[in-house]
């Protein structure tokens, strides 16, 4: 790590101790909750290619097994997230494995299948999730007799695990399987040819992403404490493709921060302390428009070899002739 | 199940099937001339249904306010088309559509910004009791939905076969190249069948509002269905996209009378998920020679 790394990192840890109130610490730590989610689609999407507009499932997943486990069945918080973890680790795979198959739009569009079958069955598996009304009691996360349940230590506790996260991808795209990816998001046959197990690659891609997705998802129902079918619609996960095409393509930071600026957008309010309550609602309800219009302006700009900065890659191929 | 019981479902499954049919026509002919899939789509639908609806409510005749609704959706495709995918034409076809992705975006914000977050209701096509058909009772709707895909399908057939931007827009889906070699001014054919995706989708919305109500947020899902039927029917294939459309409509209220209506929504997503991974060339079409 770099000494701006590390002193980013310190920054973002002192934020509970530098007198944030309540409601700030609480969008801050969405903020945490959705740096995981968007750091799994950097490394699929951004790195090893492969577009997934199905995270939010996956988030949803996470969240509704980590809080059925907890509040129905009453585990221990560190069983429910293993439990959601895993879960979503082989609903990952398992969207996957048959996805192999598919390139492109149609793993975006097979993918965006994926999360509309979670969303209705979010809404009628009423047993596990409660329907529409949602899950509510879920419990604070704890361990034994310690419990979090101080938006401080939430906190602390959604964006040191964050952190961690993002060490351990800045490593993975730093080594073996990061320089693989990259290398069938260039070119698939020359890939394979190269030696790389191109199918693997892309497996395992996918699970980590779900897994990171379904990691947030538990982390998320712990800290909130009521979940319902809406948050895990298809709005987050278009929200999240924009994110990182936003923060651009073989970058983690890129997607982070655009999708922290995404999150922020919408809770503006919080954010700047003199802004009225109507200013910040108007915001808020313009925010997929300016959402829309930046992605579409952004992506026109490149493809006319606009460029922030510098990105290695070959051009992709023209689609429209 | 007694018989009449049973035309019920086929007729409510012909409904949702015409829909599905003009949505997959949407698709299928925007795939053809360019290769995106346009996740507009969906947004087409949404606002022929609440273009009529403010219509109506403004005063304008129905039939008027359909015509209109189906003109105005029309020109928002030839709009998106020139505007926001054109310039980025060189870009591969996933930015093209992650382009038509926040299209879809400004198209659902901006019917949330013009016409309310409510639900809206549109009045019947025709005043009436439903209609019995051979023992099962059929809303007037009805007829019009599938009497207007019926309608919408032949004069696209006569437009593909017969006329010369029919033939342009049939060069188009073989090669770009070969098509402007020969002198097609491919921009404008391309244009053409944004256009026509538009006034398709419109119709869709239109014509079903009616029945289901309409609101700013119905686009996603139909357009994922719509895309499933198109994939059902063979993407980029017309006759595909019909026969597609109206068999996902019928597997969709069969699956609805004979297993549950719980997860009525999930079967053509199912049935999307299956076609993609196990026949990607789709039921009538024919081997793509490459993967997808």
């Amino acid at each position: 790590m770099t000494s701006v790394q590390v002193v980013a990192a310190v920054a973002v840890l002192a934020v509970p101790f530098l007198g944030a109130d309540r409601y700030l610490l609480k969008v801050l730590t969405f903020v945490g909750v959705n740096t995981l989610i968007v750091l799994g689609l950097a490394l699929l999407f951004g790195y090893a290619g492969q577009v997934s507009l199905g995270h939010a499932a996956f988030f949803g997943i996470g969240a509704y097994t980590s809080a059925y486990l907890s509040s129905a069945l009453g585990l221990p918080w560190l069983v429910a997230v293993a439990a959601a973890v895993g879960l979503t680790a082989c609903a990952g795979w398992a969207v996957a494995v048959p996805g192999l198959r598919l390139k492109g739009h149609y793993l975006a569009m097979a993918t965006l299948g994926f999360n509309e079958i979670m969303s209705v069955a979010f809404v009628e598996a009423r047993r596990f999730t409660g329907g529409n009304d949602g899950l509510g009691g879920v419990p604070f996360p704890s361990i034994g007799p310690y419990e979090l349940d101080t938006p401080a230590s939430l906190y602390l506790l959604v964006w040191g695990v964050a952190l961690v996260a993002l060490v351990g991808a800045a490593n993975i795209v730093k080594s073996r399987p990061g320089r693989a990816m990259r290398a069938l998001h260039c070119t698939e046959p020359g890939a394979s040819a190269c030696g790389i197990d191109v199918s693997s690659v892309k497996v395992r891609a996918f699970t980590l992403s779900a897994a990171l997705a379904g990691l947030a998802g538990s982390l998320y129902a712990h800290t909130v404490g009521f979940i319902s079918p809406t948050t895990f619609g298809l709005d987050l996960s278009i929200l999240l493709v924009a994110a990182v095409v936003l923060g651009g393509r073989e970058s983690l930071a890129g997607p982070v921060v655009a999708m922290a600026a995404l999150t922020l957008l919408q809770y503006l309010g919080a954010l700047v302390p003199g802004l009225s309550r109507q200013a910040a609602e108007a915001v808020q309800d313009w925010v997929p428009d300016i959402v829309g219009l930046t992605v579409v302006g952004v992506l026109i700009a490149r493809s006319r070899g606009f460029r922030l900065r510098g990105r290695r890659g070959v051009p992709e191929r023209g689609g429209q002739g | 199940m007694s018989t009449a019981d049973l035309l019920q479902f086929v007729a409510s499954g012909l409904q949702n099937g015409a829909i599905y049919a003009l949505m997959a026509l949407g698709f299928t002919l925007v795939f053809a001339s360019t290769g995106v899939i346009n996740f507009a789509q969906g947004e087409f639908f949404m606002l022929g249904g609440m273009l009529v609806a403010a219509e109506v409510a403004a005063g304008v005749p129905l039939g008027l306010a359909v015509a209109g609704a189906v003109a105005a959706t029309a020109a928002v495709g030839a709009l998106i088309e020139r505007f926001a995918l054109r310039p980025a034409r060189a870009s591969g076809a996933l930015t093209l559509i992650i382009i038509t992705i926040g299209c879809s975006m400004l198209l659902k914000s901006a019917a949330r910004h013009l016409f309310g977050p409510d639900e809206r209701a549109v009045p019947a096509f025709s005043e009436g009791e439903p209609v019995a058909v051979a023992g099962a009772m059929v809303q007037r709707q009805v007829l019009w939905v599938v009497g207007l895909t019926l309608l919408a399908a032949v004069a696209l057939t006569v437009l593909y076969r017969w006329t010369k931007l029919g033939l342009a827009m049939r060069a188009c889906s073989v090669s770009h190249d070969a098509a402007r070699i020969v002198g097609i001014d491919t921009a404008r054919v391309v244009m053409a069948s944004f256009a026509l995706a538009g006034a398709l989708g419109a119709l869709a919305g239109a014509v079903v509002a009616p029945v289901t109500q309409t609101a700013y947020d119905v686009g996603a899902r139909m357009g994922l269905k719509g895309f499933a039927a198109a994939v059902l029917g063979g993407l980029g294939d017309p006759v595909g996209a019909i026969v597609g459309g109206v068999v996902l409509g019928l597997l969709e209220s069969g699956a609805v009378a004979f297993v549950s209506g719980t997860y009525k929504d999930a079967v053509a997503l199912v049935v999307l998920l299956l076609v993609l991974v196990l026949r990607p060339q789709g039921i009538v079409g024919r081997h793509l020679g490459e993967k997808l």
